[in-house]
Parts: structure tokens; sequence; C-alpha cells
């Protein structure tokens, strides 16, 4: 065989190794995204089991409050029925955060229900399931920063061009949940 | 300035008078030290001047040095340790007093072997553990012990004659503190000093990834990734851990104090290493001991518990941990 030969035959198997190297690459990088994921889908069904609690409790105390607890009661069943996309699930997350929020500052007027024990129990759990839903949510985000690197970087964006893998979107981390001491103040006022 | 003044104002009412007081045993360890290499002259003149003249008296003679030597040896040490345990329990136990009287001193012991293991942020394994200068006490909800440890391992270098020399190598010098931490972990998350990537760049990075403790986690401040590298064993607790007003008090305490930190966050508790070269905390004999800098010096180590307490925000309860 000529040397040609030689030199052609071990190029195109460093090409293919290359190749393979990258695909290999890129599929890791997608699991990982769906995988993180996943970790933020895990701490929302926490925050769904919450609801039932939280609305009875506050049921108890503050009465006038109906209609925003019907919402986040209707809320819920939508987001534990499955059959959701993750944009969906995002969407719907984001609507449950404002209606948490819209009750917690409501419970402002009912000292008793602040100051029960059970209602502080809730508190402090919600606080731990924000800031593990917020944590999953940036360890998303650098999953998909990986990700996007992989996907917009050459050469492998020529391969994930025809792999039909597209950039995706970060999670913007509301101004809230930037720093959490500032949860409790949303608490303590 | 508020610090400074209080300690002024320790240094002047308290300090100065027991310092002034203990400076006595300071000279009389140098001056029983200048006296014992005099003597040594003084024997080697005499034994010389004896070997001329009779063997059996300079037997004698070299018995009578022998245990004179140890004799005063004994003596200086004894002065010494009085000097260094006198300076302790006066002056360290007074600074301590100043930032928290409820806190509790033992110059002589240290945070224990168990602790240090726990950690896992040396996983050497060590055959000589010291230190003192152990501090512990609550601020607030959260507990913390504090000492001084130094920790190495023993190895064997051969020479070109093939003689085995024993080496100590150490593995920790400086400041082990541990304190309660405010939520509940499950897994194990490190941050260490990032030398790889300050190193190596990029390429350092690929060395990260290769840990024992656990996947790399890349973190979005960075100043912070600049600094440190993290490993743990979940990405998603490590974060937990390390949010974002996390991260910026470990960059805040790092431009304090500028020394390599480690951190360890398992089982309820997180571990900080400070490294340092010299000895903390410690008198000098050759130097008086009657110092405002030393004492403001001590009293800024001191300072760093309640710094990593305050600027950790361990004192928040707003979580499942009570």
């Amino acid at each position: 065989m000529s040397t040609l030969g030689i030199i052609i035959i071990v190029a195109v198997v460093l090409l293919l190794l290359i190749i393979m190297g990258m695909y290999n690459g890129l599929i890791r990088r997608k699991n990982a995204v769906e995988n993180a994921f996943g970790g933020i889908d895990a701490q929302l069904k926490q925050r769904y089991d919450l609801i039932p609690n939280l609305v009875s409790t506050v049921k108890q105390y503050a009465s006038h409050e109906k209609g925003i607890l019907e919402k986040i009661t209707e809320l819920r069943v939508r987001a534990v029925s499955g059959g959701l996309t993750n944009d969906e699930k995002v969407a719907l997350d984001n609507e449950i955060s404002q209606s948490m929020k819209g009750i917690m500052v409501a419970v402002e007027n009912y000292p008793d229900l602040k100051a029960s024990e059970n209602f502080l129990n809730l508190q402090r759990t919600l606080n731990e399931v924000e800031s593990q839903i917020s944590a999953a949510r940036r360890a998303y985000n650098a999953t998909v920063t990986d990700y996007n690197n992989g996907v917009e970087s050459f050469p492998s964006s020529i391969l994930a061009g025809m792999m039909n893998m597209k950039h995706k979107q970060v999670f913007e981390i509301p101004d809230t949940e930037r720093a959490n001491v500032n949860v409790s103040n949303l608490f303590n006022n | 300035m508020e610090d400074v003044n209080k300690i002024n104002e320790l240094f002047q009412t308290q300090l100065k008078d027991r310092l002034k007081g203990l400076e006595k045993l300071r000279i009389s360890v140098i001056l029983f030290t200048m006296l014992l290499v005099l003597a040594i002259v003084v024997f080697i003149v005499v034994g010389y001047l004896l070997s001329e003249v009779n063997n059996t008296v300079l037997y004698i003679w070299i018995g009578i040095f022998v245990l004179s030597i140890g004799l005063f040896g004994n003596l200086i040490s004894k002065r010494k340790k009085a000097y260094y345990h006198q300076y302790k329990a006066t002056v360290v136990a007074e600074i301590i007093r100043l930032i928290d009287p409820t806190w509790v001193y033992h110059y002589d012991q240290c945070i224990g072997r168990t602790d240090y293991h726990q950690s896992e942020l040396f996983r050497q394994e060590c055959d000589r553990y010291m230190g003192d200068d152990f501090v512990y006490g609550n601020i607030d909800k959260t507990d913390f012990q504090f000492s001084e440890l130094h920790t190495q391992y023993k190895t064997y270098s051969t020479d070109s004659q093939g003689r085995r020399h024993e080496q100590w190598v150490t593995i920790f010098k400086g400041i082990f503190m541990h304190a309660d931490f405010n939520k509940f972990i499950g897994g194990k998350t490190f941050v260490q000093p990032d030398k790889a990537e300050r190193l190596f760049g990029k390429l350092g990075q690929m060395f990260q990834k290769i840990s024992s403790k656990g996947e790399l986690i890349k973190l979005e401040n960075p100043e912070f990734e600049k600094m440190f590298v993290v490993h743990g064993s979940d990405q998603i607790e490590s974060r937990y851990i390390l949010t974002p007003t996390m991260m910026e008090a470990m960059v805040a305490i790092q431009k304090k104090y500028s020394r390599p930190i480690s951190y360890s966050f398992i089982g309820s508790r997180v571990y900080l290493a400070m490294s340092f070269t010299k000895d903390l905390f410690e008198p000098r004999i050759m130097s008086s001991g009657v110092k405002i800098t030393d004492i403001q010096e001590m009293y800024d180590l001191f300072k760093i518990i309640e710094v990593i307490i305050k600027e950790m925000n361990l004192n928040t309860r707003i979580w499942t941990k009570e």
C-alpha cells in the first residue's frame, strides 16, 4: 500500500474518532439538561404537595381569602394531572409562585394565623422548598449553558445542526430569589 | 474603629501591667540561657586544663557538668513553659473574653481528631496531630469550635549513600473551625482554593473534573469561580448550600484574610481550614511581650469566628432546620 493510502486511512479514522467524540459529547450534554430538568421537577412536586396543607391551614383563620385559595388549588390540580410539556410546567410554576406570594401577603392581615405553630412550620418548609427550587434552577442553567456552548461553538455546531439540536433558554431567576434572606423579609414585615 | 478602641482600653487598663509582670519571667529565661552558654564555655576550658593534670578529676568534672547542665536546662524549659502558659492564661484569655465573655478557652487543647477527619478536607492519614488554643461557644443559635492545628505525616527518603532519613511533611497548619450549618445536608460539598485553574487555565478545569471529592460544580459567580473550585456529591444540594449570598460571603472572607481557605459542608456542619505558615497566638521569647500590635493581631484572628458566622448568615434559621 502506498504511503498516501496509509495517510488517507489514518486521516479518515482520526476524523471518525473526532466526530464520534463530538457526537457523544453533545448527547451527554443533552442528557445532562434533561436530568437537570428532572431535578427541578422533583422540587416542584414537593411544593405541590405542600399546597393542600397550606390551603387548609390558611382557611381556618382566613375565610375571606376564598378566591385566592381556590385559584391555587385549581393550579395545583392542573400541575399534578400530568401530560404537560416542560415549557407548560415552567409557566404553571410561575403562576403558582405568584399565587403563593399573594397568600403570604394576605396572611399579614391575620395575626392569629401568622402566629400559629402549624403556619410557622409551613413557612419554614416553604422557604426550604423555594431554596431547593432555586438551587435546582441554577443547576439546570449550568447544564444548559454547557449544552449551548456545545451546540453553538465550532466545529460541534455543524454536527449539532445535523442532529437538530437547538439553543435552549436558561431560567431567569427572579430578583427575589437571588438572595434568600429577602424571603425572610417578605414574611417578617 | 470601635474594635481598636476596645483593644486599646483593654491593653491600657488590664494587660499592660500584667504583661510587664510577665516580662521578668521572660528576661529570666533569656538570662538563664546566656548563663548556660557561658557555663559550657567555662566547662570546656576547665576540662581541657584538667585533662593535662589528672584523668580521675576530669571524669568527676564531666559527671558534675552533665548533671548540672541537665538540671539547668530543665529549669530553663520550665520557666519558658511557665511564661507561655501565663501569657496565654492572662493575655489570650482576656482577648477572647473581650470578644465574647461566654466563650470557653483552653490554651492546651485543640479540636478533636474525629472532627478533623469528618471534615474530609485533608484525606492524607496523619502521623502527628498537634494543636492548641481551643475556643468553643455559641453565637446566637450557632455553636462553633475553633483551634489552631498542625498535622503531619511521616515519610522516608534515602540519600546517595543509602541511608534512610525520616522526614515530617505538613498536611495542614493554621486555623481549623467548624460550626452548625443552618440547613439540612444529605451529601458532601467541598469548596477549595482554585490552584489548577489559576495555573493552567482551561486545561486546569479538565483536571478539576477528576476528583475523589465528587463532581465538579460550576457556579455562576465569576469572582467566586476564580478563587475557588467546588466539588460535591449532588449538583442541586451544592447549589442549595452555595446560594448567591453565600458565594459573596466567601469572596468577602477571602478578600479580608487573603489566606488559602478550604470549606466543607458535611452532616449539618460547615468546616473551615485557613492555612498559615507561622505559629499563631504564641508569645516570642526574644522580644518584649508588652506590645499592642500582638494583641491586635490575635484579636483579629479570633474575630474570624464571628466574621464567618455573620458573613455566612448561619444564624438565619428560616429553613426547616431550627
